[in-house]
C-alpha cells in the first residue's frame, strides 16, 4: 500500500529467529500505521495476562504512514508494548531522526518478543537483520553506547539507533529508550520492557524509499507549510519576563474562542516547551511542591530563575527533527556544571524543568541541566522521575523516610544535591533507589504507612506536568489508556486545531464563557474524543503534537494521508480509524484485566483536596461525570468504559477481539 | 472589507461574527482592529497579532481576506 512498507519485522530474541510478516492492505485501511498498527498487532499478538516483563510481552518499534514521505513534521516513531508501569496498554513516541530510518531498512515496524540469553542488539539495513552481542555496550550509559555502535556499524553513512541506558537494563518501570544521543521516548515503562528482552539496543542504516500516490502534490503542500512556518517569528521585543503576564492573561480569560495554532508556532521555534516554566506559575498550569501547592509556595523569586531566556542563554545550536520546519529543540553547553561532567545537554523540555523545578521547589536551573543529561543518558523518564523524587521528599517531611532509609541523604524541598544524589541511586538501584525506581505507585506500596496518600499517580503512571485544573478537558484525555498522559490532548489545543472545519462531529469552538468547560457535557465530551481521535490519527501517521497543535488550516492530516496513499477518504472516515485505533487501546486494556475507572484521575490531581493558593485555589473538578459523558458518546459503556457491542460492530472489531 | 480574527481570549467579541469575521470600512488599518477588540493599551507590548502570519506595524493597511491571529501561548513538553 502507497505509504507504507507493507510489512514488518518480527524477531524472537528467545530462538534469534529473524523473519519478515507481509501485513494486509485491510490492516492499514484499518488503522493505519505507526500506533494503529502497533495497538492491532499486540492486541491480537500478546495473550491475556502476559507478563509484561516476560517473553510474551511484544516491544514494537513503530513508523508513521506519513514518516519518510516527503510530508512535514512527521518523523516521530513510537515504542509500543504492554505496560509494566500500568499492567495496560504502553506506548511513548520520540522525534529525532529515527523514524524515518525504520522505513529506510524496508519496514513499517520491528516487533520484538521472547527474552534473548544474553544482552544483544539488532543490527538492520536494507538487505537484512541479525542479532548482535551487545556484552561490550551493556552498562554503558545510552549516549555512549549510541556513540559506540554509530562507529562500528558505520558504513556510508552514521545508523540511527535506539538504545536504553542503565535504568532500562536495570529493569525500572519508569525507564524509556533513548535515540539520537538524548531524546526519550520515555513513557509507560517501555525501557523496562526492552531491558527485560536484553536487547540493549536497535541500529538501522536503511536507504529505502516510501512510495506514495501524489509526490507533486505532496510537495506542493509541504511547501506551502514551510512557507507559513518560516514567516511566523515573534517579535525581538518579546522576551521571556513577558511570559508570567501571558499566564496571568491566561487566568484572566473569561471567554473561550478559537485560536489560531500557527501563532504558537512561533514560541516553539525561538523558545521550545520551556516557556512554561514561568507562564505556568502564573496561570496555575505548573504543579507545585508535589501537587499540593500553588505561586504561592513557589514564588516569582525562585521561579524567574527558570526564566526560557536562562534557558535559552545556554542554547549553542538549535536543531530540527526529521522533516520538522518548527525547530523546537537545541543542545546546550553544561561543561561549566558540576565540574564539567557533561559538555553537553539536550534543551530541556518544560516537563523536565517543571518535574525537577516547582515540584520539588527547586529554583536551580543548573541542576536542572545537569539532571536532564544525567536521566537522558540514564534513560529514566523525567516526568516519573520527578513525580517520585517528590514523593519520597514529602515522605521524609512526615518522617516517614529517615536518612537510615536513605543512606544518609536529608531529602528536603528545593535541595537540589539532595535530588541528584536520589536520582543516582534510582538509576542504579543502590539502597532507597531500588525502592522508588519503580515510580510512586509501586514506592508507596513498598515503603505502606500511608504513604499512598503523597503518590501522585493516574492508573499507576506519574502525570504530565499540567494541572487539569486549568484545562478540564486535559483531565479527560488524563483517562486515556496510557493514563496521566499530558499529550492526548486538551481544550486550549482544540481550540487552535479547527476539526470542526473538517468533522462534522466535532463541536465548533466559537465563543463561550470558560466556565462551561468546567461543566461536565455533551459538547465538552465530544471535543474530547475528536481529539482523541485526531491524536491517534497523528500517532498513527509519524506526526508531532506541535505540528497537530498548529490545526488543519496549516497541517492538515487528513489531506497529507490522502497524499500519501491514494485514497479518497473524507475526515469523518479517517476519524473512524482514529476513534477504531483508540478503542482497540481500550480493549487492550480490558483484555488484560485494567479497569478503566482506575484511570480517572483522583485527589491531588483533580483538586480534592482544592489547593489554598495561586490561580486555581477552590477548584475541584467533577472529572467523573466528565469521563462519564465521554465514554457515553464514544460509544464505550458510561459506567465501565467497555466499548459497547454496537460500537465494536460498527468499527468491525468482533474478529479481533474473538 | 471582510477579514478573518482569531482574537485572544481577552479581547471583545462584540465586532467579530460568529464565523469568526470582522467588518472593516476600505483603508482600515491593524489598529482598528485592536480598536474594535478593546485590547487595553497596557497589553499591546505583550500582546501582539499578525497579519497573514507576518509580523507587521499597527498603521499597515489591511485588504479584504487577511487573516489577523493573536498570539496563543499553548504548552507541551
Amino acid at each position: 500500500m502507497k505509504g507504507t512498507m507493507g510489512k514488518v519485522l518480527r524477531v524472537d530474541l528467545t530462538t534469534g529467529d529473524i523473519r519478515q510478516e507481509d501485513i494486509p492492505d485491510e490492516v492499514y485501511e484499518n488503522y493505519l500505521s505507526g500506533v494503529g498498527l502497533g495497538a492491532h498487532y499486540l492486541y491480537k499478538h500478546i495473550p491475556a495476562g502476559a507478563d509484561p516483563m516476560g517473553p510474551e510481552n511484544i516491544l514494537g518499534i513503530v513508523s508513521g504512514v506519513l514518516t519518510n514521505t516527503g510530508s512535514l513534521v512527521t518523523g516521530r516513531w513510537m515504542a509500543v508494548c504492554k505496560s509494566p508501569l500500568t499492567g495496560g496498554w504502553g506506548d511513548a513516541n520520540c522525534g529525532g531522526t529515527l523514524a524515518p530510518a525504520i522505513k529506510q531498512c524496508g519496514v513499517d515496524a520491528i516487533f520484538f518478543t521472547g527474552i534473548s540469553p544474553k544482552p544483544v542488539y539488532l543490527y538492520m539495513d536494507s538487505a537484512g537483520a541479525e542479532l548482535r552481542d551487545a556484552a561490550h555496550v551493556w552498562g554503558k550509559d545510552a549516549v555512549e553506547a549510541e556513540e559506540i555502535l554509530q562507529q562500528e556499524c558505520k558504513t556510508k553513512k552514521t545508523p540511527k539507533v535506539a538504545v536504553i541506558g542503565q535504568a532500562g537494563e536495570n529493569k525500572s518501570l519508569i525507564s524509556g529508550i533513548v535515540n539520537d544521543a538524548g531524546r526519550i521516548s520515555a513513557r509507560s515503562g517501555v525501557g523496562a520492557v526492552m531491558g527485560s528482552k536484553r536487547l540493549k539496543a536497535v541500529v538501522l542504516q536503511g536507504s529505502g524509499k516510501t512510495e506514495i500516490a501524489d509526490g507533486d502534490g505532496m510537495k506542493a503542500y509541504s511547501k506551502e507549510v514551510a512557507t507559513k512556518v518560516k514567516n511566523a517569528n515573534l517579535p525581538k521585543f518579546f522576551k521571556g519576563f513577558l511570559f508570567p503576564y501571558l499566564g496571568l492573561l491566561m487566568s484572566k480569560q473569561k471567554k473561550v474562542s478559537a485560536m489560531d495554532g500557527m501563532l504558537a508556532a512561533m514560541i516553539n521555534k525561538k523558545y521550545g516547551t520551556c516557556v512554561v516554566n514561568t507562564m505556568g506559575m502564573t496561570n496555575g498550569d505548573c504543579p507545585v511542591k508535589n501537587w499540593q501547592g500553588s505561586v504561592v509556595d513557589f514564588k516569582k523569586k525562585q521561579y524567574k530563575k527558570l526564566n526560557p531566556d536562562n534557558v535559552l542563554a545556554r542554547e549553542t545550536r538549535k536543531y530540527h527533527c526529521s522533516s520538522c520546519v518548527i525547530g523546537c529543540g537545541g543542545i546546550c553547553d553544561i561543561s561549566d556544571i558540576k565540574g564539567g561532567k557533561y559538555a553537553h545537554t539536550h534543551k530541556p523540555e518544560y516537563e523536565t524543568c517543571s518535574s525537577f523545578g516547582c515540584l520539588s521547589l527547586n529554583d536551580d536551573l543548573d541542576a536542572i541541566f545537569y539532571i536532564n543529561e544525567m536521566l537522558n543518558r540514564a534513560g529514566m523518564d523525567t516526568i516519573s522521575a520527578g513525580n517520585t523524587v517528590a514523593f519520597a521528599i514529602e515522605c521524609f517531611e512526615n518522617g516517614i523516610l529517615t536518612e537510615a532509609d536513605t543512606g544518609g541523604i536529608r531529602l528536603k524541598w528545593g535541595d537540589a544535591d539532595a535530588i541528584i544524589a536520589l536520582l543516582e541511586k534510582m538509576i542504579t538501584r543502590e539502597g532507597i533507589g531500588d525502592v522508588l525506581a519503580d515510580g510512586v505507585k509501586v514506592a508507596s506500596q513498598r515503603i505502606g504507612k500511608n504513604t499512598e496518600q503523597f503518590a501522585v499517580h493516574v492508573g499507576g503512571q506519574e502525570p504530565g506536568m499540567h494541572n487539569p485544573k486549568l484545562d478540564p478537558l486535559l483531565g479527560i484525555h488524563f483517562s486515556d489508556p496510557t493514563p496521566g498522559r499530558h499529550t492526548i490532548g486538551g481544550a486550549i489545543y482544540y481550540n487552535s486545531m479547527h476539526l470542526w472545519k473538517e468533522v462534522s462531529w466535532a463541536p465548533e469552538v466559537t465563543k463561550y464563557p470558560k466556565a462551561e468547560e468546567y461543566i461536565p457535557s455533551d459538547r465538552e465530551a465530544l471535543k474530547s474524543i475528536a481529539g482523541t481521535a485526531y491524536k491517534m490519527l497523528t500517532d498513527s501517521a509519524g506526526g508531532c503534537f506541535f505540528a497537530m497543535i498548529l490545526g488543519v488550516d496549516h497541517w492538515n492530516l487528513f489531506k497529507m494521508l490522502n497524499m500519501a496513499t491514494g485514497w479518497d477518504l473524507s475526515a469523518d472516515e479517517y476519524m473512524k480509524i482514529g476513534t477504531r485505533i483508540q478503542t482497540v487501546r481500550q480493549l487492550f486494556n480490558i483484555k488484560h484485566g485494567v479497569d478503566p475507572r482506575d484511570s480517572i484521575p483522583t485527589g491531588r490531581v483533580k483538586g480534592d483536596p482544592p489547593l489554598t493558593g495561586g490561580a486555581l485555589k477552590g477548584i475541584t473538578l467533577d472529572i467523573e461525570e466528565m469521563v462519564r459523558l465521554t465514554w457515553k458518546n464514544f460509544g464505550w459503556n458510561e459506567n465501565t468504559g467497555v466499548p459497547e457491542d454496537k460500537l465494536i460492530n460498527d468499527l468491525q472489531l468482533n474478529e479481533l477481539i474473538e | 472589507m471582510r477579514i478573518r480574527v482569531y482574537a485572544a481570549s481577552f479581547c471583545s467579541f462584540e465586532n467579530i461574527d460568529r464565523d469568526g469575521y470582522m467588518v472593516l470600512p476600505d483603508g482600515a488599518v491593524l489598529d482598528d482592529v485592536y480598536k474594535r477588540l478593546q485590547v487595553p493599551w497596557l497589553y499591546r507590548r505583550i500582546v501582539f497579532a499578525t497579519v497573514n502570519y507576518k509580523k507587521v506595524s499597527l498603521k499597515t493597511r489591511l485588504q479584504d481576506g487577511d487573516v489577523v491571529s493573536f498570539l496563543s501561548a499553548l504548552g507541551g513538553g
